[in-house]
């Protein structure tokens, strides 16, 4: 370098071949489509071939550098000079295949008709507050709000459903709990009609 | 196969994850194995490959009774234990010596494989070269030169050359350091007439595959642009294209697919000048020029119309008759 700031003369950094070169930048990669006709000197001697082989390599490297340089953006960083580079443009056999979307349930595909969103985080957070102790409570699981009343000692029952027919060996006392065991067969049933109906279509 | 499993905690659903195919996916992690005859030199070049390869390459020191181009099978199985899709596989014959096979593998399955014949007198490694080496996972250059790679029907060197990319690519990201410029691959392919007088006396002989891996120093020029030096950083490998398995059509199609990406389709039709107004081009049908209303004129009147058609009528007929002529002539 100290020779280059003594005598400034110019090192070339173009270089000239009859075909142009063709790149794919965001694989670095340079084609050099110019036929490497190896002298018949060169082909004998190893050494000679091998200067000749390094002086093709060379140019490409320069070129496929200056290319970079001065197509790509460059933005400068507090850890160094970033190239950015666009997407690669060689096709390569990719490794798996391309993932299948998930198949539609009948409620997605419900909720899509209505436009009804899916719930927010906040949402699907199993907490609420309870106006009547204002204290936050939670939603299911272990002293749920979905179980409030299940367990009281005395439990409120109308003429109407003491008048209605009761499964044998059945009391008024797990009616609660036997509801939201049957709510959940229930979705059980659908989630293997929604399995049924995507294995069907395939 | 491997038996499809259900996770059962966290740990394995991540780790099932991991593997599941993917829009965008992982680099491309490679296997490096032995079949069990394989020369010192074969392996010495392998090693000298996985150490270019670090990080995405995985590495099998035993024996694998193995026929690529006989029975694939058990590269399959090794592809899908591993999750690997790109195997090279060394091994050495008397009739194949030093031979390193690129196998590629979609879904687990093969899809293309191809020979490289390593030639044993002017392979030199990493280690015979004395300079400083390239850190690990640095991204290199590529350089093909020659015009076999350019080939519009896909060959053997198209093959070989696409591996080659798939095999130096690494992990492809948008942005890189100036600085991680540091070393280059440069893969050139003899001119088929070059290479039949400079080996005459082998009658097989087929356009050598060179790969040549540079370091890469820059020197100011005096120009706004760099001048690049180059310094031999091995290994260097002279190859023969041997034995090629064409990948399977519709494997192949299926393999070249691209996801479909969220950024929005250019609209047809639709363009900004360069004042930033927005011009678009539309179809506005055929025009009826039948109906078009053309300079009153008292002659053209459609009440005079009436009147004159016997007179328009000859002139019809006479406008037509040395037409008809024309066609009984011809």
């Amino acid at each position: 370098m100290s020779t280059a700031t003594q005598k400034p003369v110019k090192l070339p950094v173009t270089v000239d071949k009859p075909t142009p070169y063709t790149f794919d930048l965001g694989l670095l990669l340079a084609n050099d489509p110019n036929p490497v006709s190896i002298p018949p000197t060169a082909a004998a001697d190893r050494t000679s071939l091998e200067t000749h082989l390094t002086s093709v390599a060379r140019d490409g490297a320069q070129v496929l550098i200056n290319q970079l340089l001065t197509t790509c953006t460059i933005t400068s960083h507090r850890d160094g000079v970033l190239l950015t580079l666009p997407p690669p443009q060689t096709p390569l056999p990719r490794e798996k295949p391309i993932p299948t979307p998930k198949p539609e349930t009948k409620w997605s595909a419900f909720a899509k008709r209505r436009g009804i969103k899916p719930k927010t985080r906040e949402q699907r957070r199993n907490l609420q507050y309870n106006e009547a102790t204002g204290e936050f409570e939670r939603k299911w699981g272990y002293k749920g709000a979905n179980k409030a009343g299940q367990d009281d000692a005395i439990i409120e029952v109308s003429a109407k459903q003491q008048a209605a027919e009761r499964e044998k060996g059945t009391s008024v006392r797990g009616d609660k709990r036997r509801e939201i065991r049957e709510r959940v067969k229930r979705n059980e049933r659908r989630m293997r009609r929604n399995l049924r109906n995507a294995d069907g279509r395939k | 196969m491997l038996r499809q499993i259900k996770p059962r905690n966290a740990r394995s659903k991540r780790a099932l994850e991991k593997r599941a195919p993917k829009a965008v996916e992982n680099p491309k992690t490679a296997l490096f194995l032995r079949g069990t005859s394989c020369s010192q030199i074969t392996q010495d070049a392998l090693g000298d490959l996985y150490a270019l390869r670090q990080v995405y390459s995985k590495r099998f020191q035993k024996k694998n009774p193995v026929h690529p181009f006989e029975d694939a099978s058990s590269l399959a199985f090794f592809s899908e234990k591993n999750d690997c899709s790109l195997l090279l596989f060394g091994s050495s014959s008397k009739k194949r010596p030093h031979t390193i096979t690129f196998v590629r593998t979609f879904d687990y399955k093969i899809l293309d494989m191809l020979e490289f014949y390593l030639d044993a007198e002017t392979f030199r490694s990493i280690a015979q070269f004395k300079n400083e080496k390239v850190p690990v996972g640095t991204r290199p250059l590529m350089v093909f030169a020659g015009t076999a790679f350019e080939s519009p029907v896909p060959n053997a060197f198209t093959m070989a050359k696409s591996m080659l990319i798939d095999f130096f690519r690494g992990e492809t990201s948008d942005k890189i350091d100036v600085e991680g410029l540091r070393y280059c691959v440069v893969v050139t392919a003899d001119e088929p007439t070059a290479s039949e007088t400079a080996s005459g006396d082998d009658p097989a002989a087929k356009p050598v595959l060179r790969l040549r891996v540079y370091t890469i120093r820059t020197k100011r020029s005096g120009q706004k642009l760099p001048r690049v030096e180059l310094e031999e950083h091995g290994p260097r490998m002279d190859f023969r294209l041997g034995r090629i398995q064409e990948p399977d059509e519709a494997m192949l199609k299926e393999a070249m697919r691209k996801p479909k990406t969220t950024e929005e389709r250019t609209k047809k039709n639709i363009s900004t000048d360069i004042m930033g107004d927005k011009i678009g081009r539309i179809h506005t049908g055929k025009l009826d020029l039948s109906e078009l209303q053309t300079r009153k004129m008292k002659g053209l009147k459609r009440s005079r119309d009436q009147h004159d058609e016997d007179d328009e009528e000859e002139t019809v007929v006479a406008d037509e008759l040395p037409k008809r002529k024309r066609k009984g002539s011809a």
